[in-house]
C-alpha cells in the first residue's frame, strides 16, 4: 500500500468518528499544551536570566573574601575574621597581577549609617556600599551618572526603590543634584564626627546623671550630607546607597579624643589654682587621633575581573591557593541556581507528561473501540489482499495521526498562551525597569519535540490495538456481527 | 485444459476446547481453469471451509493446495495476502461493502492494496462498475443502493484486480429470486470470459447451472 493511501485511509477513519476522535485528540492537546507552555516558560526564563548574567559580566568575575569557604553568593555579606588573610590594598595589587586577571574592584560595606533623609522624609538604610569605580562591578544607571574615579566625598547614588519611596517614581531626573542627609548611629567615629565635643557631651551627661549606668548614655548621631549624582536600578541592587571608596575610608575611620601629657598637666594646674575642694583632676582632651580602620581591617571583598569567563574557575582556584583567601567564580554558583530551572522544567514537564500518558490511554481505548467496530471491515480488507502488516500499519498511522494532531493543536494553544503572556511579562518587567522583548519563545526544538513526542506517543499507544487488528483471523472477522 | 486448483488430502481441524472438529477430512479435488463449479452441502458440512482454503483465507491443517502452480499450504501471510489480492475475487452473501464509502471507493479497495496509482484505480473501478451495469451509480453509497445493486458492487470489487478465480459464497442468499437470477447471470457471463467460478450454495437450482458440482458432507466429498 502506498504511503499516501495510509494517510488518506487513516484520516478518513479518524473523521468518521468525529466526536470520539475529537475527544481523544483533546486529551492529547491538554498534555501537549501544558508541556509546551511549561517548557517554553522555564527554558526562556532560564535563557533570559543567563543572558542577564552574561550582560553584566558576572560570569567573568571571581569574588574574593577573607573566609576561605566563600561561595559566590556570600560575597555580598563580606565579613571579617581573626585569622584570615586581610583583604588589603596590597593584596588587591598582587591579585591584579595574577594571570588572566584584568582588574580588581575593592568593595566594602559601611554599617554605621542608619537613615537617609530627604526633606523631611526619612528612610532606613539597608545597605551602604563603596567599591572601585573601575566598571568591574556593573551598575544599571536609570538617571544621572554612576560614581566615577574622580569622586572623592560628598556624592552618592541611591537605588531606584529609595527614589520611588521618596515620591520620584518615573521622574528620577528630578532627584539628581539634590542633597540628602546620611544619619549615623550614636557611636560613629568617622569623618564628620567631633570626638572632642563627644567627650565633653559625655562628661556633661555623667555629671548631670550622678551614679547612672554608662550604658544608658546615647551620644548624638552625626549627620553627613551627600549629593545624589545617580539613581541605580533596584533590580540589580535594591535598598542600596553607594558612596565613593575615598569617602568610605573616612566614614570608617576611628577618631578618638586623645589625652596628652599637656592635657593632664593642664587639669592638675587648674585644680591647684582653684580653691574648690575635691577638685577633679580629670583631664580634657585637646587633640584627636585618627586611624584608617578600613585599611586596618581590610575590605569586605574583592571582585576580580577575568579576561575570559572560561578562565574564571582556574583564576579562583589560583587565588585561593596562593593567598589563602576565599575565592569563588560565579559560573558554577549561577549554574547551580539555574539548575533550579532545570528541575522546575522537569517537574512541570513531568506533569505535562502525565497528562500525555493519560491521553495515550485514551488513544489506546479509542483504537481498541474502533478496531472492534471495524472487525468486519478488517476482514474485508484482508480478503481483498491486505497483509497483516498493512492492517497493522494502517491502525498505527491512525493512532499516530491522533497524536500528531493533538501535538499540533497543543502547540497552537501553547503559542496562543505565549502571545498573551509575553506582553504581560514585558509590562511587568518594564515597571521594574528591565527592558525586554518577548522573553518566552518557542524554540524550534520544542516545536519539533512536542509534535514528535505526541506522535510517538500515538504510535506507541497504537501498537497493541494495531497488533490486535492484524492478528485477527480473516474468516472470523468476515462473519463478525 | 490445465488444472488451476489441485487439492490433495486436505484436512482442516478446529479445536473447540477438548473436542477436535474435522471441518475437512481428507478432501481431494481438482478444478479446471475456466470451469464453473458449485460446491454444495448442508450447513456445517465444510463447504465454506473448503472455499476459504481455496481463497487463501484459511490454511489446511494437513494436505496440499496448489493454485496456478503455487502451493498455498506453507506460504507466509504476505504471499497468501498477495495471492488473494491478485488471483481471487470474493463475493459474499452479505456483500461486505464498506458502508461509509461510495461504490467507486469500495471497488478501488483491492487496487489500493495492489499499489495501483490513484488515477489507474479510478479508471479500473469505473470500468468494473460499468461492466456490472452500475455506470450511473459510481458515487452512491451502499445504503443508497438496492440489494441486487450492492451485490453488483461486490462483484465489481471482485473483478477489479482481474482475478483468475471468483469465489462466491451464497451470492444470492440475501436476494429475492429475480435479483438472484440477475446476479447468477452476471457471474456466468464472467465465467464465459474465462474466469474460473466457484459458487458455494445449498440452492439446488443454482448448483444445477454449474458445469460440475462438488458435494460435501461431514468434511468429505460425496458424489456430485
Amino acid at each position: 500500500m502506498r504511503f499516501a493511501d495510509y494517510i488518506t485511509i487513516a484520516l478518513r477513519n479518524i473523521l468518521r468518528q468525529k466526536l470520539r476522535s475529537g475527544l481523544t485528540i483533546f486529551a492529547v492537546v491538554i498534555g501537549a499544551t501544558s508541556i509546551t507552555i511549561m517548557l517554553a516558560a522555564v527554558f526562556s526564563l532560564k535563557g533570559f536570566m543567563t543572558s542577564q548574567f552574561e550582560a553584566n559580566g558576572t560570569f567573568q568575575q571571581v569574588a574574593v573574601s577573607q573566609q576561605s569557604d566563600i561561595t559566590w553568593d556570600d560575597h555580598n555579606r563580606g565579613g571579617n575574621c581573626q585569622d584570615c588573610t586581610k583583604l588589603s590594598d596590597d593584596l588587591a595589587t598582587k591579585i591584579g597581577t595574577t594571570p588572566h586577571v584584568v582588574g580588581v574592584a575593592r568593595q566594602t560595606y559601611i554599617g554605621q549609617f542608619q537613615a537617609l533623609q530627604y526633606g523631611n522624609q526619612k528612610l532606613r538604610i539597608e545597605q551602604m556600599v563603596a567599591y572601585d569605580a573601575n566598571d568591574i562591578i556593573k551598575t544599571q544607571i536609570l538617571a544621572g551618572r554612576d560614581i566615577s574615579v574622580s569622586d572623592t566625598t560628598g556624592v552618592l547614588t541611591i537605588s531606584s526603590d529609595y527614589a520611588d519611596k521618596l515620591g520620584f517614581k518615573g521622574k528620577y531626573d528630578q532627584l539628581i543634584g539634590k542633597d540628602v542627609s546620611l544619619q549615623t548611629q550614636g557611636w560613629y567615629t568617622g569623618v564628620g564626627s567631633d570626638p572632642l565635643q563627644a567627650f565633653k557631651d559625655q562628661q556633661a551627661w555623667f555629671s548631670s546623671h550622678p551614679g547612672a549606668d554608662g550604658r544608658d548614655y546615647q551620644p548624638a548621631p552625626t549627620v553627613l550630607t551627600g549629593k545624589i549624582v545617580g539613581i541605580t536600578d533596584a533590580n540589580s541592587e535594591h535598598t542600596r546607597v553607594r558612596v565613593p571608596l575615598t569617602w568610605a575610608h573616612g566614614m570608617m575611620e576611628n577618631q578618638t579624643a586623645q589625652i596628652t601629657q599637656a592635657d593632664q598637666d593642664a587639669a592638675q594646674a587648674k585644680c591647684r589654682t582653684s580653691r574648690v575642694p575635691n577638685c577633679s583632676t580629670q583631664p580634657v582632651p585637646s587633640s584627636v587621633s585618627v586611624s584608617d580602620e578600613l585599611a586596618k581591617q581590610g575590605y569586605s571583598s574583592f571582585i576580580v575581573k577575568v579576561d575570559e569567563s572560561s578562565n574564571a574557575a582556574a583564576v579562583a582556584k589560583n587565588i585561593r591557593n596562593t593567598y589563602k583567601v576565599g575565592a569563588a567564580d560565579a559560573e558554577s554558583e549561577i549554574k547551580s541556581q539555574l539548575a533550579i530551572f532545570n528541575i522546575l522544567g522537569l517537574v512541570l514537564g513531568g506533569i505535562g507528561g502525565i497528562a500525555l500518558v493519560v491521553a495515550a490511554v485514551g488513544v489506546v481505548n479509542t483504537m481498541i473501540m474502533s478496531i472492534l467496530e471495524r472487525t468486519r471491515e478488517i476482514g474485508v480488507m484482508r480478503a481483498v489482499g491486505a497483509r497483516r502488516r498493512t492492517v497493522s500499519l494502517l491502525f498505527t498511522f491512525e493512532a499516530a495521526l491522533l497524536g500528531f494532531f493533538g501535538g499540533v493543536l497543543g502547540l497552537g494553544v501553547g503559542y496562543g498562551a505565549v502571545l498573551i503572556a509575553n506582553p504581560i511579562i514585558n509590562k511587568q518587567l518594564s515597571t521594574n525597569n528591565i527592558t525586554s522583548s518577548n522573553i518566552i519563545t518557542l524554540p524550534i526544538w520544542l516545536i519539533l519535540g512536542v509534535v514528535g513526542l505526541t506522535t510517538v506517543i500515538g504510535i506507541l499507544a497504537g501498537l497493541y490495538p494495531a497488533r490486535r487488528a492484524a492478528k485477527q483471523d480473516p474468516v472470523e472477522a468476515l462473519h463478525y456481527e | 485444459m490445465a488444472a488451476v486448483i489441485e487439492i490433495k488430502n486436505v484436512t482442516r481441524t478446529y479445536k473447540l476446547g477438548d473436542e477436535v472438529l474435522n471441518a475437512l477430512d481428507g478432501v481431494t479435488c481438482v478444478v479446471q481453469s475456466g470451469e464453473f463449479v458449485a460446491i454444495t452441502g448442508p450447513s456445517g458440512s465444510g463447504k465454506s471451509t473448503l472455499a476459504n482454503i481455496i481463497g487463501g483465507l484459511d490454511r489446511p491443517t494437513d494436505g496440499s493446495v496448489v493454485v496456478d502452480g503455487q502451493d498455498l499450504s506453507h506460504v507466509r501471510d504476505r504471499q497468501l495476502s498477495d495471492y488473494r489480492n491478485k488471483h481471487i475475487g470474493f463475493v459474499f452473501q452479505s456483500f461486505n461493502l464498506q458502508g461509509n464509502q461510495t461504490a467507486m471507493e469500495n471497488v478501488m479497495l483491492p487496487l489500493v492494496f495492489a499499489r495501483m496509482k490513484p488515477r489507474d484505480r479510478k479508471a479500473r473501478a469505473k470500468e468494473c462498475l460499468e461492466a456490472v451495469g452500475l455506470g450511473d451509480r459510481l458515487k452512491h453509497k451502499p445504503s443508497q443502493l438496492s440489494g441486487g445493486q450492492r451485490q453488483r458492487v461486490a462483484i465489481a470489487r471482485a473483478l477489479a484486480v482481474k482475478p483468475s478465480i471468483i469465489l462466491a459464497d451464497e451470492p444470492t442468499g440475501n436476494l429475492d429470486s429475480a435479483r438472484g437470477e440477475e446476479i447468477m447471470k452476471l457471474l456466468k457471463a464472467l465465467n464465459k470470459q474465462g474466469i474460473t467460478l466457484i459458487v458455494i450454495t445449498h440452492d439446488v437450482s443454482i448448483a444445477r447451472q454449474a458445469d460440475r458440482t462438488i458435494q460435501i458432507k461431514d468434511g468429505k466429498i460425496g458424489r456430485g
